[in-house]
């Protein structure tokens, strides 16, 4: 098994339009859209909303990595089908998946188009104390170094007989630990170095400090912020009203 | 055997090109080069923890395109640079019947193997211990007989001596050298260019992804265009024997070995004294 596909939310340089919007515009575009998600269970609603993605996604130049993310997903869509079909219905389990799907691409276009650096500087600009915009960005910047690591951790234990797939839920829960438990471990002593390297630096010495690079809310952040409420507000709209709405919006499947 | 080995990362770095190489039960053998030479790939490559893209690789005459890693990690044994990838269990011994778990062993005799591997380590006190309490020498020791408990027919070391002092690196090499007699092959990754020099017979230098010399140590590490290339410096023998030679001392740049050296040294301190007595 590669965890490869967690490179799906490593930020890659590019030029494209979603690239050169602000870091804020595209965290209200994530929040936007969770939101969106969480307003319905249907699946006509939640399909739409998939949908109205796709060209943000293709926009972006992030296809590739997108599909990565998606694809990662599998294990968690097959546990969703499972308990959601088993308990509920299976209708209201592919309108789960379509959730988990939208926020996850939500999130993986803004991980993907956002710089670190911007978004501590966008998150300070929000008032936001340096101390925790930076431990964010921080955060933020070390996925694609804990994935790395995850995979280090998966061949060293493969080159001693371990197997992922194990027969039964319990047997592959227990199955985690040998990956879990070295994760979280080379974790908190990496945070410990990064913590110790930052005081030898004197981090924090100073409560007011400047800015080299300033980032700045531009017209085209401006367009896509109303385009985003916009859409927000239709999709309440149609949640409040759902009953006025056209029958297929409460379609699911006869099983 | 591995032939025309081709292997291309999913995001389109060819990381080793055109690799051939044989090697032979009882071989000790160094890979050298700088980073991103192709090194660890290539290991990847022999248990399976990636397929190439494009050639063959055959352990004990088999093909091992269909065979799984799990299959193939009783075959060949890596250990990684970082013990702590693979440590988690809550005690030592623990650690040690992790391994042998794939083997389908009963209780008692996964427990008498465990007991031989904690002898043959020297870990037996620290048995009840918590393997994230050890210290980062025992670490990397448990590490290790977490693969040897496992018998594999080829042992693949990544940076052995990395963080190691100078008693590690000694009961390393005792513990190669048994291991060697055993019949294994023994593949080291390693930066360590005095430590190749010293005690590994046969060296590969890789550099972007390709095999650029295969053969022995100190004829490999004795080249300089060769050295240029891989980001390597030649061995402090080397250097003093060239820098002797620079200052005169004739054939000094026929020297290569640590042994040599001395024997130049040593017989041209006896001359100098036989001169200075005939004076």
């Amino acid at each position: 098994m590669s965890l490869e596909f967690l490179n799906a939310f490593k930020f890659m340089r590019k030029d494209s339009f979603l690239h050169n919007l602000d870091p804020r515009a595209k965290l209200f575009l994530a929040i936007v859209y969770t939101v969106s998600a969480l307003l319905f269970n249907q699946i006509v609603p939640l399909f739409f909303i998939f949908l109205s993605l796709i060209p943000l996604v293709i926009i972006g130049k992030i296809f590739r990595q997108w599909v990565k993310s998606i694809r990662g997903l599998s294990f968690l869509v097959i546990f969703i089908l499972f308990l959601n079909t088993l308990f509920i219905s299976l209708s209201f389990a592919i309108a789960m998946i379509l959730r988990i799907f939208i926020m996850v691409s939500a999130f993986s276009i803004f991980f993907l188009t956002v710089d670190p650096n911007n978004l501590a500087l966008s998150l300070i600009s929000m008032k936001l104390p340096y101390e925790f915009a930076f431990s964010f960005s921080l955060a933020f910047r070390f996925v694609p170094t804990i994935a790395k690591e995850a995979q280090n951790i998966m061949d060293a234990q493969q080159s001693r007989g371990y197997e992922m797939q194990e027969k039964g839920i319990i047997n592959q829960i227990k199955n985690l630990f040998p990956l879990l438990i070295p994760l979280i471990i080379c974790s908190i002593k990496r945070a410990f170095n990064v913590a110790e390297a930052l005081e030898s630096r004197a981090f924090g010495s100073k409560k007011e400090r400047t800015y080299y690079y300033t980032i700045k809310y531009s017209l085209k952040d401006w367009i896509f912020t109303i385009y985003l409420i916009l859409f927000l507000t239709t999709f309440i709209v149609i949640k409040i009203q759902f009953n006025l709405m056209p029958e297929f919006f409460s379609w699911s499947l006869p099983v | 055997m591995i032939k025309d080995v081709m292997y291309t990362y999913p995001n389109g770095t060819l990381a080793l090109k055109d690799i051939n190489l044989n090697l032979y039960g009882g071989e000790f053998i160094g890979i050298m080069g700088k980073n991103g030479a192709g090194k660890t790939t290539l290991i990847r490559t022999l248990n399976g923890l990636i397929r190439p893209t494009h050639g063959d690789i055959y352990i004990n005459d088999k093909n091992i395109s269909s065979t799984t890693i799990a299959t193939l990690s009783k075959k060949v044994g890596i250990i990684f640079q970082n013990a702590s990838h693979q440590l988690f269990a809550n005690t030592v011994e623990d650690e040690i019947k992790f391994s042998l778990k794939s083997f389908n062993l009963n209780k008692e005799e996964s427990q008498i193997r465990t007991n031989e591997i904690l002898h043959q380590f020297n870990l037996e006190k620290y048995r009840e211990r918590s393997p994230l309490n050890l210290s980062g020498g025992e670490s990397k020791k448990l590490a290790i007989a977490s693969i040897i408990c496992r018998d594999p027919d080829i042992l693949i070391f990544d940076e052995p001596t990395l963080g190691q002092d100078a008693k590690e690196i000694e009961s390393f090499l005792r513990l190669i050298e048994k291991e060697r007699e055993n019949g294994k092959t023994i593949i080291i990754i390693t930066h360590n260019i005095e430590f190749a020099f010293e005690f590994i017979p046969r060296t590969i230098l890789m550099a972007e992804g390709k095999i650029i010399a295969d053969g022995p140590t100190q004829k490999v590490l004795n080249c300089e265009e060769l050295i240029d290339k891989t980001s390597l410096i030649l061995p402090q023998s080397r250097q003093f024997s060239l820098a002797l030679h620079s200052k005169g001392f004739q054939n000094a740049d026929t020297l290569f070995s640590k042994a040599d050296v001395t024997k130049y040294l040593m017989q041209f301190l006896k001359n100098s004294s036989e001169r200075a007595q005939k004076r």
